[in-house]
């Protein structure tokens, strides 16, 4: 198969597909849950419906009231507990108050979330350094593992399209989760920045194995680097393939039979696994061969 | 080191493992003369029900230095407050550099616990004079010993006696022989809530006292508590709540089991339908990678830091299923290679293995790397999942290069192993 020659058209294909998402990100931007905003979170189960618990919990007097379902007949309902006034009591006394209209109307609660604003800026921040410093960790392995590769390529430049790959599979999952959120108000919490971090490293461990190879072969072949690329990518195509539906078979299980509270999570690394498979294959490694085309062009350029 | 020796070593892990992965393993220990083992998963309490406390503790009056000890101090408080309740296996840690972590398994009475333990219980003792002032002593609840709480005989009144400290049972009788000769009253205040007011009939010299006027005999117990307990260092305040009932964790733990099964049956199905004889040796590889991954998680239990698997947690592992069934794709998938190419299979699973292992190595340390970054992070969900995934990537890559290669290793030597048809290799693509 003939995939880095018709490299356009796979490019073509990624940005179809993350455009949406990354529009959607920037106009709507993400749901982040309570772990990142505080507040309060319950999920309640009994005979209610979205409208009557919206107006239970109103009677209160906290902010942001959102409900949604969460399987199994038990909803979830989130609101913020700050900047309320004094005369409604501290979070534990809101929480006391909804407990008790919650009973009134023969309702059980059965989880029940509550994370300051104090924690939830930890969170906030812990996560956006997580991501940076991994991407950062796995761009610096990369150029060392790959260091001792034969001319043409530089170790760097695998990082660098490995790095675009990465970006490509993260773009695409928190893309579909601002889809997600502004339609379904699917929120997004610390569990969803496990997932990110996570399809970050598979799509790295995927690109990996196709870069691994073309090291193999740079040494082995004397052919043009285009074509070396082309018959790395064909060479591992039946791995990535395989792996990837072993893993997609797992998570499809825990989607369909896991619990309610990590679905949205399977979700994120469904979504992002397919994309990272896709990505390795066919945008990683054409990338090396577009920047090798482009770095021959300068250099003649120079001349 | 021979096959046949690696086989029987193979076989002797597979006993130890199974005997240590399963469930009721401590009757089969009793039985080999072995006691008291605490092997046992430990399940977070998203699985098994119960709350996690996080505080905040107010150190902006604690000099840099007294910090630690202060955070040590609070963890000791809430610790004596929370096991005096009978609450089993309850954990008390610091969480970064100024908060304390409780968790509470399978609590019943949340709130109640949460009342318990953010009081900062500071008792003083006050000595009012006849004209009404209150005047500061230097009796205070460090001088007590001990609180009981009990009811009257006499009118059926909850009350709280306590114990004076004999070093202060001499500074407790000034004081009551003081407020008794000026016609005062003693005030004893717990967190700005009056426990006892009232005359001293006589000075006490023994160091006892008695408090009435409880609500009920619940509120006394709590007081008596808090009293033995000793006030908290610095104050604290609640900065992060999760509870979750009993019955969602045990759901959850159900529904995750039984998909982790579904899906674990469906790889090997799929890797036996694909790499046939070779995908026998991996789903064999496999249920090896499982029951060591267990008992890891079982083991850790004895240590000094179990592993406590969460919902999260279980996600990791799932995912590494993943990542060990891959090491043994790359693998094959290279074998075949080097079959098509003209090798014989005996050769060519050796080449597989040889140049497949830089694929796995480079691939499982980018992985390990992630881990690493997510562990650091400190987010104890996000945390938990990295040390899973962590585990089972180490694990795998263990059992690809040990366990999948000496099966390997077997198989080509018998008549069917040895024909490249069983590995779903047609001879016509043979070079």
């Amino acid at each position: 198969m003939n995939i880095v020659g018709k490299r356009k058209i796979w490019f073509m294909i990624s940005i179809l597909l993350v455009l949406p998402g990354t529009i959607a990100l920037f106009v709507w931007g993400l749901k982040p849950g309570i772990d990142f905003t505080g507040g309060q979170e319950l999920e309640v189960s009994g005979q209610t419906t979205q409208s009557q618990l919206h107006d239970i919990v109103a009677k209160v007097g906290v902010k942001d009231i959102t409900v949604t379902t969460s399987g199994n007949d038990r909803l979830l309902v989130r609101y913020s507990d700050q900047g309320l006034d004094k005369e409604l009591g501290d979070s534990q006394q809101i929480r006391q108050n909804i407990r008790t209209l919650l009973t009134q109307q023969s309702l059980t609660e059965t989880s029940f979330s509550s994370v300051g604003p104090a924690v939830s800026r930890d969170v906030t921040r812990s996560a956006i350094l997580g991501v940076a410093m991994a991407s950062l960790a796995i761009l610096l392995y990369i150029a060392f593992a790959f260091r001792n590769t034969p001319p043409p390529v530089s170790p760097w430049s695998f990082g660098a399209t490995a790095i675009i790959a990465l970006l490509h599979d993260a773009l695409f999952v928190l893309g579909i989760f601002a889809i997600l959120g502004h339609f379904f108000g699917v929120q997004v919490d610390a569990l969803f920045v496990t997932a990110i971090l996570t399809v970050i490293g598979f799509s790295v461990h995927d690109t990996i194995v196709v870069y691994d190879r073309i090291r193999e072969n740079l040494r082995r072949l004397n052919k043009p680097f285009e074509e070396i690329v082309n018959i790395s990518i064909n060479e591992t195509l039946a791995r990535s393939l395989n792996t990837s539906i072993t893993v997609i078979i797992v998570l499809l299980a825990f989607y369909l039979f896991g619990g309610e509270s990590i679905k949205y999570f399977i979700l994120a690394l469904l979504i992002g696994i397919i994309s990272g498979t896709y990505s390795s294959i066919f945008n990683a490694s054409p990338l090396l061969v577009v920047y090798n085309n482009w770095k021959i062009k300068k250099a003649k350029a120079v001349k | 080191m021979k096959l046949t020796t690696k086989l029987y070593l193979i076989a002797t892990l597979l006993v130890v493992l199974v005997l240590l992965a399963i469930p009721r393993e401590d009757k089969i220990f009793s039985a080999l003369g072995i006691k008291d083992t605490s092997l046992k998963l430990r399940l977070g309490l998203d699985l098994q029900g119960g709350a996690s406390l996080t505080y905040q503790a107010d150190l902006s009056k604690v000099s840099t230095q007294d910090k630690a000890k202060a955070i040590d101090g609070v963890i000791n408080v809430i610790n004596k407050r929370v096991n005096s309740t009978g609450t089993s296996e309850v954990v008390v840690q610091t969480s970064g550099s100024d908060r304390v972590n409780v968790q509470l398994p399978g609590v019943n009475d949340v709130d109640q616990a949460i009342g318990l333990i953010g009081k900062t219980a500071q008792l003083q003792f006050l000595s009012v004079s006849p004209e009404g002032i209150p005047a500061a002593t230097d009796v205070n609840g460090e001088d007590l010993e001990s609180a009981t709480a009990d009811i009257d005989t006499q009118n059926g009144q909850p009350i709280v006696s306590f114990q004076m400290k004999g070093s202060a049972t001499q500074k407790f009788a000034d004081l009551t022989k003081n407020i008794n000769r000026q016609g005062g009253r003693l005030l004893i205040i717990l967190d700005n809530e009056p426990l006892f007011n009232g005359t001293v009939s006589s000075p006490i010299t023994d160091g006892k006292g008695q408090m009435s006027g409880f609500k009920d005999l619940k509120v006394a117990k709590e007081t008596s508590l808090l009293l033995n307990a000793g006030a908290l260092p610095v104050p604290i305040s609640l900065v992060e709540q999760r509870t979750v009932g009993a019955t969602l964790g045990q759901e959850s733990i159900q529904r995750s089991l039984f998909a982790g099964l579904i899906g674990l049956v469906a790889v090997l199905v799929f890797m036996i339908a694909y790499y046939r004889l070779a995908g026998l040796v991996a789903a064999a590889a496999l249920v090896m990678y499982t029951l060591i991954t267990i008992d890891i998680f079982k083991l850790s239990g004895i240590t000094q830091s179990p592993i406590v698997l969460t919902l999260a947690g279980i996600a990791g592992f799932i995912l590494s299923i993943g990542m060990a069934v891959d090491a043994n794709i790359l693998i094959f998938e290279r074998m075949k290679e080097e079959i098509r190419a003209g090798s014989s299979v005996a050769v060519g699973m050796d080449a597989g293995f040889k140049r497949a292992w830089t694929s796995i190595r480079d691939s499982n340390i980018s992985t390990l790397i992630t881990c690493l970054i997510l562990y650091i992070s400190g987010i104890p969900v996000i945390k938990g999942f990295a040390v899973t995934l962590a585990i089972g990537v180490l694990v795998s890559m263990f059992t690809a290069i040990t366990i999948s290669k000496t099966f390997m290793q077997a198989v080509v030597r018998t008549k069917i192993g040895s024909k490249p048809s069983s590995y779903r290799i047609k001879e016509e693509t043979i070079q």
